[in-house]
């Protein structure tokens, strides 16, 4: 008898265990390599030149014009996309197809932008949003907070930080001096 | 005997990558390394440069000297699909070749960066 409540006990905590993932889609999608305060901190105004960022960073995904010089910007995204139908609970039980869907997307869009004069030494550089961690749960209905200039999901479950470091990037760059 | 252990093989391998789904998209044309190698300072001309690579994908100007811009992007999708709980990770990466050119149509500078040779199709959303 013992042995039965045992399995009917295990059976209902793997239920209770797999509920959460029933219907459950996990999208992600990212343009470049996401890059954080550390990753440009060896960047300092008025030494560092812009053949130094290359160097570390890469290309950078524009450049343009300014009265002053150059701006180059880096781009990138860290899409997250969650979403969770617990419709499919009723699925065996009925006839029709019943969909109860909550989700929830973190588009993690930013750039990164460093101003350089016309010698290509850098004045100015900074993040033009500062989402570095987008949320990744399907809960719609719960705020982010702005934590320290970051967004920050209030559960501390299920949100991951964006990706860091970044992949082969080969340095024919000279000075741009 | 072999035959069934062929057999035995191919379904386990039909059995693991069922309810996966690869995807490729790309944008704009290889950005030759070969090409970008023959480029030098202050000796290549904009005409050669144009033989070389072909037209540029956007033509800037930065301080009064052109800038030709070739890129070229690559996106890899993996897609674990098991029904109750599906799994997509899609990855873009760019390459990209800013040619500088100075006033007297010689090449100044040259910024590039090939990041597609990195890029790997994945499957798991999660971490980095």
């Amino acid at each position: 008898m013992t042995n039965v409540w045992t399995k009917v006990a295990s059976i209902l905590i793997g239920a209770v265990v797999c509920l959460p993932f029933i219907g459950c889609n996990v999208v992600r999608v990212t343009l470049n390599t996401s890059l954080t305060p550390e990753d440009v901190a060896f960047i300092v105004p008025g030494q560092t030149t812009l053949a130094d960022i290359v160097d570390k960073l890469g290309a950078p995904d524009t450049l343009t014009n300014s009265e002053t010089g150059v701006v180059a910007t880096y781009r990138f995204l860290d899409l997250k996309y969650s979403r969770v139908n617990f419709g499919w609970l009723a699925k065996p039980w009925t006839p029709i197809d019943p969909d109860l869907i909550f989700s929830r997307t973190g588009f993690g869009v930013d750039a990164f932008e460093v101003h350089c004069n016309q010698q290509w030494i850098v004045l100015h550089q900074g993040f033009q949003r500062h989402l570095v961690r987008p949320p990744f749960h399907p809960y719609p209905f719960q705020q982010s907070q702005r934590v320290g200039g970051r967004e920050l999901p209030t559960s501390n479950g299920l949100a991951i930080m964006a990706s860091h470091g970044f992949g082969h990037i080969r340095p024919s760059v000279s000075s741009a001096q | 005997m072999k035959t069934r252990r062929y057999m035995v093989l191919l379904l386990l391998v039909v059995a693991l990558f069922q309810g996966c789904a690869f995807s490729r998209g790309t944008l704009g044309d290889d950005i030759k390394a070969e090409a970008v190698s023959l480029i030098q300072k202050g000796v290549t001309t904009k005409a050669e440069i144009l033989n070389l690579l072909g037209a540029p994908d956007r033509l800037l100007q930065l301080n009064g000297r052109d800038v030709f811009q070739y890129y070229r992007y690559d996106a890899k999708a993996g897609s674990l699909l098991l029904i109750l709980l599906n799994f997509t990770r899609l990855s873009i990466k760019s390459d990209d070749l800013f040619v500088i050119l100075n006033r007297d149509g010689l090449v100044e500078d040259i910024i590039a960066s090939k990041r597609t040779d990195s890029l790997r199709f994945r499957f798991w959303p999660f971490g980095e």
